[in-house]
């Protein structure tokens, strides 16, 4: 059969998967905390059909031969761990990382997950959750009656009681980074999961060390650029007609020789 | 059968042989530095006891498509694009170098610098490992800085630069794995100070995807020419056949 048949093929799954990380990226561009992906291609390896410098006849050689490529492969998506912008939202348990660095997340199962999604709740017992009800790592845990609560921007928490005016400390928020955040494994909800490739997690105290700082009242928007992602998504399109374009000759070809011999 | 009908077949396997490297390219329109491959035709002339009356029809892939591919920008701190010439030094699957357009890189757990596919970024003196660091920098000339793990801002360190090589286009070559390397001569080119790199931009295939599709298309067309002639001399037998018929 025509080899551009399956060529084109492989062209035609790359552009699908590249199609679904721009759909996913789009349909997150207001999440918060959420790191845009990319796809990356590599081409196929190549097959010899043809050495360079055979003999064409006795005396002669073949100045160049031939090399024919097999496609394109998908190797993965990529995150992209670019900050986000930050968006004042002066809600007292908004906190944002400015700066390299992850909040840790307390799982039901009794992981830790990572995230950088800092909009915090209070639960029913009065500790810091996550939006989906998972407990902040280390627990925070605010007393009734508070009034106001302060998170500086080196994690510390302290709490200004109804009635009182010295403000009394809750705890440290801890931030923990990866040498190759790239390498975590999404799970959903805005978490990620430590993996092989992302190294294990250094834990310090926000704002020292290279970690980034808390900024209470703000949250870090996703970091897709909505421009960027259409712009991808014509060129994905445009490529994936092109490689059906392909499809249809092969087919085309193998048709009009049954047809007329 | 006349021997027309075997030009007319080589003529249409070169030319499926041709539509399969152009769908290649479209294939890979998307892959970050790609570099297209050229697929020519050449006239074999047969020589034989007798005059060359025949030649048949060859594909070759001449050379690859050196022109630079756009830059995409990223936004990305390890994102790299070579500006103008060079190529950067990587390490192959059996560890020996070879030379690559791509500039998708990013840091493993132990701080080797990779590619996009994976495969580890050459510096000064073998694969780059970059310390523990709360920022880096790629500079235009390769150099990469970092500012190592609770430094301050006046505290960037050079740690090492990007191997960035300029071949001679004429004696490089595209190997069966993807990457380029010299054809003749010493397997590893000396590294070049002059060559420029901008971090940030990653560069895209240099595919024309409008050539390639006018070609596939032209050589479909072709290819239906060459069957129209293997018919054509199927047609010519038959009527000779018929001639010695004794109706």
């Amino acid at each position: 059969m025509h080899k551009a048949l399956w060529v084109g093929k492989t062209g035609l799954e790359a552009q699908d998967i590249a199609l679904a990380t721009i759909s996913n990226n789009l349909a997150n561009a207001s999440t918060t905390g959420y790191k845009k992906e990319r796809a990356v291609f590599e081409d196929l390896i190549y097959q010899v059909q043809r050495q360079p410098g055979a003999q064409s006849s006795q005396n002669t050689q073949l100045p160049s031969g031939l090399q024919l490529g097999t496609g394109v492969r998908t190797v993965g998506t990529q995150k992209q761990f670019v900050q986000g912008d930050l968006n004042m939202t002066e809600q007292p348990l908004d906190m944002a990382i400015n700066g390299r660095g992850f909040f840790q997340i307390l799982m039901p199962d009794g992981n830790i997950s990572y995230t950088r999604d800092g909009t915090f709740h209070i639960d029913s017992e009065g500790n810091l959750v996550t939006a989906n009800g998972y407990l902040l790592e280390p627990n925070i845990q605010v007393p009734e009656q508070t009034k106001t609560i302060t998170v500086g921007t080196d994690g510390i928490v302290t709490a200004v009681s109804a009635g009182e005016t010295d403000p009394v400390e809750l705890g440290n928020i801890d931030v923990v980074d990866f040498v190759n955040p790239a390498g975590l494994q999404a799970i959903g909800n805005n978490l990620f999961l430590e993996t092989a490739a992302s190294g294990a997690p250094a834990a310090g105290v926000p704002s020292l060390d290279g970690f980034g700082s808390i900024i209470q009242g703000a949250l870090e928007n996703s970091n897709v650029t909505i421009v960027e992602e259409m712009v991808d998504m014509i060129s994905t399109q445009r490529a994936y007609e092109m490689n059906s374009k392909v499809v249809s000759t092969a087919d085309q070809m193998l048709g009009f020789i049954t047809s007329n011999l | 059968m006349d021997r027309a009908v075997y030009i007319a077949m080589t003529g249409a396997k070169n030319n499926m042989l041709s539509q399969t490297s152009h769908s290649n390219n479209l294939a890979n329109a998307r892959t970050y530095g790609f570099k297209a491959d050229w697929a020519q035709a050449r006239a074999i002339p047969v020589w034989g006891e007798f005059h060359p009356s025949r030649a048949y029809a060859l594909t070759e892939r001449p050379a690859s498509d050196f022109n630079d591919g756009a830059l995409i920008e990223t936004g990305n701190e390890l994102d790299t694009a070579i500006a103008g010439d060079g190529y950067f030094a990587i390490l192959d699957a059996e560890g020996q170098e070879a030379y690559s357009r791509r500039g998708d890189f990013s840091v493993t757990p132990l701080g080797e610098l990779i590619n996009g596919v994976g495969q580890p970024v050459v510096g000064q003196g073998g694969p780059i490992v970059l310390p523990p660091y709360e920022k880096v920098e790629i500079g235009n000339d390769g150099i990469i800085s970092i500012r190592p793990a609770g430094a301050g801002p006046n505290q960037m360190v050079a740690v090492d630069a990007l191997k960035i090589v300029n071949p001679d286009l004429q004696n490089f070559e595209k190997g069966t794995d993807g990457l380029m390397r010299p054809v003749q001569g010493p397997a590893i080119l000396p590294a070049d100070p002059l060559l420029s790199v901008v971090s940030g931009f990653v560069e895209g295939s240099n595919v024309n995807s409008v050539a390639e599709l006018t070609n596939l298309l032209s050589l479909n067309r072709q290819y239906e020419t060459q069957i129209k002639m293997m018919k054509t001399a199927d047609d010519i037998s038959r009527s000779s056949e018929r001639i010695l018929q004794l109706s």
